[in-house]
């Protein structure tokens, strides 16, 4: 019945949403949100409306940096293993019931529990929470894991009201109408139209300024960006990447290019020759000339990569560059008797990352100006990553192909993963197959280490030898182009390609 | 009347074993597409055993005809399955997006018979004058114009220039005006070379000239005699444009951020939901088959010359 009216409304169109109040304030993002339950969400962008709801026990700020959230103050125990928060007190969900101890045991025994769908798992490798009091809660983890509390900032972990999983349509396994404690409460959700939320009047932080925010879902990145130059939406994500010269010269609105973790690079296979030599690898970073590529195919929407993970990282660590210089590309191609003229298959993805198909192009290009002719491939994105996750013995054939990487929450150990060996498929997603047991030691050891100095140290190693080695031709750093009116203040990013406009305010 | 109905239960049988056959075809398409649906529906960060019990949960452990004799099996109860993406029923979310696509279809389909036709007639009525012409070109300029194209032009020209109309969306009044001119547009255009061509030939038949001669109304004419003799190939087209413009609602939809069934089919591909694809399909084909058989039904009430049996 709730949703024939949902329906009918729909139908009819609610008149008078387009000239807005003055305290709405409308964004529009191309997702329609698959799930808002917490524990179910994989996508940044859902995450992002649906932190306007639902808060997590830590924070990561415009800087990238941890702040408390739910929580207060949190320790380690030396083995990694235990932690112990403090939660902050006085504070209410949506739905009047207390957060306590009590509500965040729940939620994290929800988070482990293998009859949830819990896509992004495996971050919290949680064995049980325990109630210390009614403000401190103990989790223990089945294996250590040092950046947990950069986890917990991220949505899968998010805290919604106990008491409001059996109300509202909602499941135990299936939240659709979250209940949190974040400073706007959930109000209504046309699906493959809108959402719309309203400012909670007891929210124990900073109150916003907008009594209501509507997120309007528009797939389309013309539509989007012509809605924001209609003075219909406050705020679009994405506009059309070749319209951003032409956005910035306009006076009307802000272009935000936030920096994101998302790191694009080309992946060798690196169990197959020739790319099973460094040589190789490393002289195809010098034929391809990023700078180039970032300024007339990405129109300055990314910066090139100077290590193997992105800066807004914890554990990244500077490595310097690959400079381009097709000539020493080709000294060591000759020096690893690869001839000219040698063909190399390049799979890549269209539609994916921002103007994949056209980097490619340009990337097959660099290379044959070394000597490599490149066969470029390109398929839909389950076929691709069906192709590229075969593993090496079931006849995975690759040579080389395009891909993005962007970890849920800041952290190397996310990135890293990628040059883990117990992660090349089927056992996870390491498509380069790089193979180095010193690396998979570090990598193993700087998960567990309590001490944030040596924990940084052991990233630099890592990253020092990954980047000589080269299992990638490293490309940039994508930036998360977001667009908003000149008539609002106060809107700034999170590094993992979210905005941040809970505080926007008329200028 | 008797060989109406049977008729009618004949072309109901035909129309059944069309689903049918419908339903099988887009069980088998949407399986033997490449790529591990479970792997997509639990994202890149999934770890293998999340994947692995997606797969479970989704059937696809199962052969083939066990699969199809599930989904067959509900799909007798009403039952479209559980959409992958959503975690919904599938008939729970189609309704509101069947609602907004119909709405959009309807509406386009009006306004593409109305212009369509008061356009043809007139260019009929006027041979070769500077309107026929113009509606030639026109026409031409509507038939041969990407919907994409179109919609996005009528968005920077209303919306962003004009501000005279919301760009996207459902929820503001106007807001179906755009996707309801890009929609219509090519069916506008089909549909008046349609009439224009058949009014014309009707006009030159010997019962319009004993019409005429009997003194009546050039207007009268047209309309009762004419217009009423060559509606048949019309109706035949405007029935066809409305499936057309069921398909033509996926780009439009996609532009102007139409909440209906297109837009979700292009979601429920692209992240392989295979429950919402079968759903969105069948809804689609049997509006089609729906659709036809009404027009072949209005042949008899327009026609009385014509009989089924």
């Amino acid at each position: 019945m709730f949703v024939a009216t949902v329906g009918i409304l729909t139908m009819l169109g609610a008149a008078g949403g387009a000239a807005g109040a003055a305290t709405t304030f409308r964004g529009a993002v191309g997702v329609d949100p698959d799930t808002l339950d917490p524990v179910q969400m994989t996508t940044t962008t859902v995450a992002n409306m649906v932190d306007y709801v639902v808060e997590t026990l830590t924070f990561i700020d415009q800087e990238g940096k941890i702040r408390p959230g739910l929580a207060e103050s949190w320790s380690m125990s030396s083995d990694g293993k235990q932690y112990t928060l403090k939660l902050r007190k006085g504070v209410t969900f949506h739905d009047g019931t207390a957060f306590d101890a009590k509500a965040v045991k729940w939620n994290f025994d929800r988070l482990a529990d293998s009859s949830v769908r819990v896509p992004i798992r495996a971050p919290y490798p949680i064995e049980k929470t325990d109630i210390l009091d009614a403000s401190t809660v103990k989790i223990t983890l089945k294996r250590p894991s040092a950046p947990l509390i950069l986890a917990l900032s991220w949505t899968t972990s998010g805290i919604v009201s106990p008491a409001s999983a059996v109300k509202h349509g909602n499941e135990y396994k299936n939240i659709v109408h979250p209940v949190g404690t974040g400073p706007y409460v959930f109000k209504e959700r046309r699906k493959g139209e809108s959402l719309t939320v309203t400012k909670y009047d007891k929210y124990w932080g900073k109150k916003p300024f907008y009594d209501t925010v509507v997120f309007r879902i528009v797939p389309e990145a013309a539509t989007r960006e012509s809605l924001l130059l209609a003075g219909q939406v406050d705020l679009i994500v994405l506009p059309p990447v070749a319209d951003l010269p032409a956005l910035n010269r306009n006076s009307a609105v802000k272009v935000l290019l936030a920096p994101s973790d998302r790191t694009i690079f080309v992946a060798f296979n690196t169990q197959k020759a020739p790319f099973t030599d460094p040589r190789v690898r490393q002289a195809l970073n010098y034929a391809v000339d990023k700078q180039a590529i970032i300024k007339n195919v990405l129109f300055g929407a990314a910066d090139p990569m100077d290590a193997p993970t992105a800066p807004s990282l914890f554990g990244y660590c500077k490595q310097g560059a690959y400079e381009f210089n097709p000539a020493k590309a080709k000294q060591l191609l000759a020096e690893a008797s690869v001839k000219p003229g040698t063909r190399v298959s390049f799979l890549h993805p269209t539609g994916r990352y921002t103007q994949d198909k056209e980097v490619s192009q340009a990337i097959a290009g660099f290379l044959r100006e070394v000597g490599l002719e490149a066969s470029l491939q390109t398929m839909d994105w389950p076929s691709y990553i069906r192709t590229i996750t075969t593993p090496l013995d079931k006849g995975n054939t690759t040579e080389l192909h395009l891909l993005g990487w962007a970890p849920a929450f800041l952290d190397s150990s996310q990135q890293m993963l990628q040059f883990l060996t117990s992660y090349h498929p089927p056992g996870g997603l390491a498509t380069s197959f790089y193979r180095d047991p010193k690396v998979d030691e570090m990598i193993v050891a700087a998960d567990s280490e309590a001490k944030p100095d040596k924990r940084k140290e052991l990233y630099c190693q890592i990253s020092r030898k990954v980047w000589s080695e080269a299992p990638w031709i490293f490309l940039y750093v994508q930036r998360y182009p977001i667009v908003h009116s000149a008539k609002i203040r106060d809107i700034s990013s999170i590094p993992n390609e979210k905005f941040y406009a809970v505080y926007a305010r008329p200028r | 009347m008797r060989f109406a109905r049977r008729y009618l239960a004949q072309r109901l049988v035909a129309s059944v074993v069309t689903l049918l056959g419908v339903s099988i075809i887009v069980f088998l398409m949407v399986r033997v597409l490449p790529g591990d649906p479970a792997r997509v529906i639990a994202g890149l960060l999934a770890s293998e055993e999340d994947v692995q019990r997606i797969r479970v949960e989704l059937g696809l452990e199962q052969p083939l005809h066990v699969q199809y004799g599930i989904f067959f099996t509900r799909l007798l109860q009403g039952d479209l399955g559980t959409s992958a993406r959503t975690s919904q029923p599938v008939l729970v979310e189609l309704q509101p997006r069947l609602a907004a696509t119909l709405k959009l279809a309807l509406t386009s389909a009006a306004l593409a018979a109305l212009l369509g036709i008061a356009a043809g007639t007139l260019a009929a009525t006027r041979p070769y004058s500077r309107f026929d012409y113009l509606l030639s070109v026109s026409t031409l300029f509507g038939v041969s114009m990407p919907v994409y194209w179109l919609g996005l032009m009528l968005i920077i020209v209303f919306a962003v220039q004009l501000n005279w109309l919301p760009a996207a969306g459902s929820e503001d009044s106007g807001s179906i005006v755009l996707p309801t001119l890009t929609l219509a547009a090519f069916s506008v255009a089909l549909i008046a070379r349609m009439t224009r061509a058949s009014v014309l030939e009707v006009l030159g038949q010997d019962y319009v000239r004993t019409a005429r001669a009997k003194g009546l109304p050039e207007a009268a004419v047209v309309v009762r005699h004419a217009l009423k003799n060559a509606l048949i190939p019309i109706i035949t087209v405007v029935g066809l444009q409305f499936g057309t413009l069921l398909g033509g609602a996926v780009l439009t939809e996609s532009v102007f951020g139409w909440p209906g069934m297109g837009l979700l089919l292009v979601d429920s591909i692209f992240s392989r939901d295979y429950a919402m694809v079968q759903g969105i399909v069948l809804v689609f084909s049997a509006l089609f088959i729906l659709t036809n058989l009404i027009v072949d039904l209005l042949y008899a009430v327009i026609d009385p010359r014509i009989h089924y049996g």
